[in-house]
């Protein structure tokens, strides 16, 4: 069963905590506000997505990869979250270096627990786990 | 610590959205971490803009209409109209 772009929304506990975070103490958010930037920030999800798989396409590839994102984020103006984003970027790669340096330990015994890729099939609505492309290390950001 | 902090919105739900765009063969994991933090710098970014809006009418509670305010002042803000 494919879901509407519009059903797919983010929880809201966490978009009301970036909000927060993000204002003055004290200052509140009327849950009206809180559905509109909740809504907003989905639209985002997806225009960013579309925007990157245009480069994807440019490059002649079929994966999205990181570098795409950051693309988009230029082509939407949006430029000034690229240096935040790329920092972002590399606490996160050095993160899932140390999961998988722990994982290549427990690798002696069978797990159950699949190496994680990241795959998808068409509409593979099926498939929630998280996955890691192997090539993912070797994966340069261009910008 | 600071900026470079790692995501708070659930990457499953962020992949779902990706999911959705037929023209999307495959995402890497890396691609939906960066799309999440994105998302959340936007939601940042589009508050503190509301705000403002509040701060004029002189209120503390963001509404509705600062982001609508917010949303038709700002150019970065023109694919949501």
């Amino acid at each position: 069963m494919a879901e509407r772009p519009e059903d797919l929304n983010l929880p809201n506990a966490v978009i009301t905590r970036i909000i927060k975070e993000a204002l003055p103490d004290g200052v509140n958010i009327s849950k009206e506000a809180r559905s509109a930037i909740s809504r907003a920030a989905s639209v985002f999800v997806l225009y960013a997505t579309s925007c990157a798989n245009n480069f994807a396409m440019k490059g002649k590839r079929k994966t999205l990869n990181a570098g795409d994102v950051l693309s988009a984020m230029e082509e939407m103006e949006f430029q000034r979250f690229v240096a935040p984003l790329k920092e972002s970027l590399e606490v996160y790669r050095r993160e899932q270096k140390g999961k998988k340096e722990a994982r290549k330990d427990k690798d002696k015994k069978t797990d159950s627990e699949e190496q994680d890729k990241s795959r998808e099939e068409d509409n593979d609505d099926d498939d929630e786990r998280m996955e890691e492309e192997e090539q993912n290390d070797e994966e340069e950001v261009d910008n | 610590p600071g900026p470079a902090r790692l995501a708070r919105l659930p990457l499953a739900r962020v992949k779902a959205l990706v999911k959705a765009d037929p023209d999307v063969t495959l995402a890497s994991q890396e691609a939906v971490f960066v799309l999440a933090r994105a998302t959340e710098l936007f939601v940042e970014t589009i508050a503190k803009d509301a705000y403002v809006y509040a701060q004029q009418g002189k209120r503390k509670t963001l509404q509705r209409k600062d982001l609508d305010n917010a949303i038709e002042a700002i150019d970065e803000f023109a694919f949501l109209e």
